[in-house]
């Protein structure tokens, strides 16, 4: 019953949308306020039946119907309660639910903000919404339909990935998701604008905000993917260039890209053409991102499956690219620039450049992670290319990028002057090589650490010159410290949001580099009672305990830790041996701090529990990311704010 | 104008070096144990990819010693690695072993890839008695 | 750029997504068998209905050896119905498909025969022998075993028709004797 009920709304839904696409479409072009006011009704339909169906897939869930094959091989009867809701995007056809229903929603927004100001690009952008949303479901009803029949029903389910079984992946897919879908509106709007005509300003201001979100969504999934990866997967490390990884890291290069390009649009009419490209490279590259997790093309430990999913998405990503970039073609005229640079020391030029390096650096990965396929198409050899790569190229340009960060925002339009430069950047160029002076001193012998490090103190020098600056005017005018600098960051929130969103990303570029010079390992097999030292810890073996949980067998090793500063406190590492699996996952246990983290995973052990393998680390500045993040999150929030300027 | 033109070429051009400098220093080439056993070169660094043999997996724990062969049914290589296997590793699976042949004729292997698939389902009840029987063996020590 | 230089754009998308297209054919997941071409080991067992099941008795025909368990889903139960049609369809043209249970409690065997309604033979690996001397490593793996006794191909997952009809079809045009 269920299942057809749910088969039955996604039907439904596709073929209001398909009806809504067509509507919004017509609408726009014949002006028949009429056909958009039905497609509007046709994305309440639509929400409400995805909705529908989602909820049922959660009831399926949580009932245990085996009946349903997704629920049968992604629970079983000992799976706690919560994974059982969170459990439903955990593979292909949940994850293309969820998918779903966040555009449903989207577009719900999009209705309610725009449909009373009734200008020209909303029902172009209506249409193309839902055009993505049929496409979505296309996937849904005919390639991986989430309410497939098993049949006979099973007694027990097959259960999660326990790998999934974690909080960092309930919320990793859902900030991924939210931030993937968010781009389609600036991407709806881009095409609206080539589609009507009206390549302008229009479609940017009107996106500002779903830019921003979706930047920061997609930020938020990839830190805590990388906090999961970190605390979760047992090798410590947050980053490994996965094809996976390198698929959500694509649209977020070129979206940043984009982010800093609208602003020079806005100013002086320039970079048009470029920032419609932008937006829907960005928008293929998080189809390119579903397609490679789903199509099975290139191996990669979180490759979901295979089949004619791939087929279906290549497809759509194909029509998406061509049509978007035909209607530039044709649109070329229009979108040719107003303003010209002037000079090479200005701050068009530093977001010119900024956005040259952030698309280098997209293609990078892209071309490291195509790379084995082109390599097998034209020469025949299987190649793979890994971590050495991807951080040799795009070291250099991401210390750029931080260079960058602390002269774009300051450096004068048009053309800066001597005078100019030396006042908003000697300070800082003064406290960036005073910085690195000091760290080479104190005996940091990594050279790159180095220059990192300075760079990353002369881009917070001019955020603080800059802030320092505008306080001290309040100040003049008579306000108190912190309401001056509460109201700046209020009143200019744009401005000193991303100065903060900076900030944070300073903040991560040090935890990086902490982790990536100065973090010590080793492993060892330890006796009861015998210890391993590293780091000024000393990591003595106590014995392991076995236990039955609900739906897996744990075995815990019981380590006492001691080093000068902390009392001495026992880490309890584990190896889960989860039915449905045919290895055991690891379960490691951390000690988080400021300067540095210590890391414990079980590794091998002895039958009678006499011996154990361990692996610790100790690794530095590595929380300086996730507080990079939340400094991020902050600062994202600030930006998003309706403006309210000061009068005066 | 052709000042910015010129600018960027040359920023391009760095960019395109970077890049070729960086596939052909770091790509790693996929080989399977023939074709290694057939032409291997010391110190290039390869992927080899195979089925761990059954029964020639030879762990020492005390020296963190791996060993183990890789195999495509046609010929095998002898794999050393330092450190614990990661928990996807095992008898009679498909894995994946990154490093560099050596001139005594063994494969060092700095990174273990195991194979994960989703098709593969263990056993239920027979594999349940099996941890049970861990379970006991481990309490019994104190 | 004027005129038609503009098409360029678009166009220049389309190397891309062919090279995309193109990983549609490699298969990056292939595991290799150590028992590829080699003769398929012998083994002797009792079926569910309490006959005789070696393989030495089916030299000559193409046999498709399936190792599954009631407890494996959804991959056996997706290719429970495959297999049976197999062998509906081929078993005149001198294939046949035998069933291997492993790992398994009998009662729950039979309930998956029944409930499938399989017809061809199926025999429990009781003491696990079978499994190990073949490799098997989890459910469901499928031997394909040509003529002369020897294994061409190892399927590993669901048996889809696709794959099914194509192998059974390559290996069922050879002819029995070598060098024939």
């Amino acid at each position: 019953m269920i299942p057809e009920l749910g088969q039955g709304a996604l039907l439904a839904a596709l073929a209001l949308a398909a009806w809504g696409a067509g509507a919004a479409a017509f609408g726009a072009r014949a002006r028949r306020p009429a056909l958009v006011e039905s497609a509007q009704h046709a994305a309440l339909g639509v929400f409400g039946l995805v909705s529908l169906a989602l909820g049922l897939l959660i009831y399926a869930f949580l009932t245990f119907d085996f009946a349903v094959r997704y629920v049968a091989m992604n629970t079983n009867l000992g799976t706690p309660f919560y994974y059982r809701i969170t459990g439903v995007w955990g593979a292909l056809e949940g994850s293309i639910v969820l998918w779903g229903w966040m555009l449903c929603l989207y577009t719900l927004i999009v209705i309610l903000r725009h449909r009373e100001r009734a200008h020209e690009l909303y029902p172009w952008a209506l249409s193309v919404l839902f055009v993505v949303t049929a496409f979505f479901l296309i996937v849904m009803t005919l390639a991986a339909p989430p309410f497939a029949r098993l049949t006979p029903v099973p007694a027990d389910g097959r259960g999660l990935n326990p790998l999934l079984e974690d909080t960092g992946m309930i919320t990793h897919p859902v900030a991924l998701y939210l931030g993937f879908t968010g781009f389609t509106v600036p991407f709806a709007f881009a095409v609206a604008a080539l589609a009507a005509g009206r390549v302008g300003d229009t479609w940017i201001t009107l996106t500002r905000r779903w830019t921003i979100t979706a930047w920061y969504f997609l930020s938020l999934g990839l830190l805590i993917g990388g906090w999961w990866s970190y605390h979760v997967l047992g090798w410590g490390g947050y980053w490994a260039w996965d094809p996976v990884e390198n698929a959500a890291f694509m649209p977020w290069l070129t979206g940043t890209a984009f982010l800093h390009s609208v602003m020079i649009q806005e100013r002086r009419r320039m970079l048009k053409l470029w920032n419609v490209t932008l937006v829907i490279l960005t928008f293929a590259l998080t189809l390119f991102g579903t397609f490679l997790t789903r199509s099975g093309i290139i191996a990669s430990v979180h490759a979901f499956t295979q089949g004619a999913v791939g087929v279906v998405f290549l497809s759509f990503l194909a029509v998406v690219v061509l049509v978007s970039l035909g209607l530039l073609a044709w649109r070329w005229d229009a979108l040719r620039a107003q303003g010209e640079l002037d000079s090479v020391l200005s701050r068009e030029s530093a977001f010119l450049l900024n956005n040259l390096l952030l698309v280098a650096a997209a293609f990078t990965v892209f071309f490291g992670t195509v790379f084995p396929l082109l390599s097998e198409a034209l020469r025949g050899v299987k190649v793979s290319v890994g971590a050495p790569f991807f951080n040799q190229v795009n070291v250099p340009l991401f210390l750029a990028l931080i260079f960058l960060m602390g002269v774009g925002p300051f450096i004068a339009w048009r053309q800066a002057s001597l005078r100019h430069l030396t006042r908003n950047f000697l300070v800082p160029v003064a406290v960036g090589a005073a910085g690195a002076l000091l760290f080479a001193l104190l005996g940091v012998r990594s050279a790159l650490a180095v220059l990192t490090l300075a760079l990353t103190l002369f881009a917070a020098a001019t955020i603080a010159l800059d802030f320092g600056r505008a306080t001290r005017a309040r100040l003049g005018r008579g306000e108190r410290l912190l309401p001056a600098m509460g109201g700046l960051l209020v009143r200019r929130n744009r401005r000193y949001g991303g100065f903060v969103v900076h900030l944070g990303i300073l903040l991560i570029a040090v935890g990086i580099t902490g982790s990536q010079a100065w973090s010590v390992q080793t492993e060892t097999t330890l006796r009861v009672g015998e210890a391993a030292e590293l780091a000024g810890y000393r990591i003595r073996f106590d014995g392991l305990q076995a236990s039955e949980e609900s739906n897996h067998f744990k075995v815990t090793g019981a380590f006492t830790v001691e080093n000068g500063r902390v009392r001495p406190a026992v880490m309890q590492p584990s190896k889960k041996f989860y039915r449905q699996e045919t290895s055991p996952i690891a379960g490691v246990d951390y000690w988080i701090g400021l300067r540095e983290d210590l890391y414990l995973v079980l590794g091998d052990f002895s039958r009678d529990g006499r011996q154990a393998t361990v692996k610790v680390q100790v690794n530095r500045l590595v929380t300086w990311i996730w507080i990079g993040g939340g400094v991020l999150t902050l600062g994202a929030l600030l930006a998003i704010l309706p403006e309210r300027r000061e009068a005066g | 104008m052709t000042k910015f033109i010129a600018g960027g070429a040359i920023i391009l051009l760095a960019i395109a070096y970077l890049i070729y400098a960086g596939v052909t220093q770091s790509v790693v080439y996929f080989v399977t144990p023939s074709e290694l056993a057939a032409a291997p070169e010391p110190g290039k660094a390869y992927r080899l990819g195979g089925l761990v043999a059954p029964g020639s997996v030879r762990w020492e724990p005390q020296r963190l010693d791996l060993s183990f062969s890789l195999t495509d049914g046609a010929r095998s290589v002898l794999v050393r690695h330092h450190g614990t296997p990661p928990d996807l590793f095992g008898e009679g699976r498909g894995a994946v072993v990154e490093g560099r042949w050596t001139p005594e004729g063994v494969f060092r292997a700095t990174l273990i890839l195991a194979k994960h698939s989703e098709e593969y389902t263990t056993p239920g009840a027979a594999g349940d008695a099996g941890y049970r029987e861990l379970l006991k063996s481990l309490r019994g020590s104190p | 750029m004027k005129g038609l230089g503009r098409w360029l754009i678009p166009l220049s998308a389309v190397p891309v997504l062919a090279l995309l297209a193109y990983g549609f054919r490699l298969d990056p997941r292939a595991i290799p068998s150590p028992l590829l071409d080699r003769p398929a080991p012998a083994f002797s067992l009792t079926t569910f209905t309490g006959g005789p099941l070696a393989l030495e008795s089916y030299r000559g025909q193409v046999v498709v050896l399936n190792f599954w368990a009631s407890w494996c889903y959804p991959a056996c139960y997706d290719e429970a119905p495959v297999l049976e049609e197999g062998w509906r369809d081929w078993r005149a043209r001198g294939v046949v498909v035998i069933g291997v249970d492993i790992q398994d409690t009998e009662e729950k065997a039979r309930k998956f025969i029944t409930d499938f309604g399989l017809t061809f033979p199926n025999a429990p690996d009781t003491r696990g022998t079978v499994a190990i001397d073949y490799g098997v490593y989890g459910v469901p793996e499928t031997f394909f075993i040509d003529r002369r006794g020897h294994i061409r191909q190892k399927h590993v997952g669901a048996v889809t028709h696709q794959v099914f009809r194509a192998t059974v079809e390559r290996l069922a045009a050879e002819p029995a004797d070598p060098g024939g």
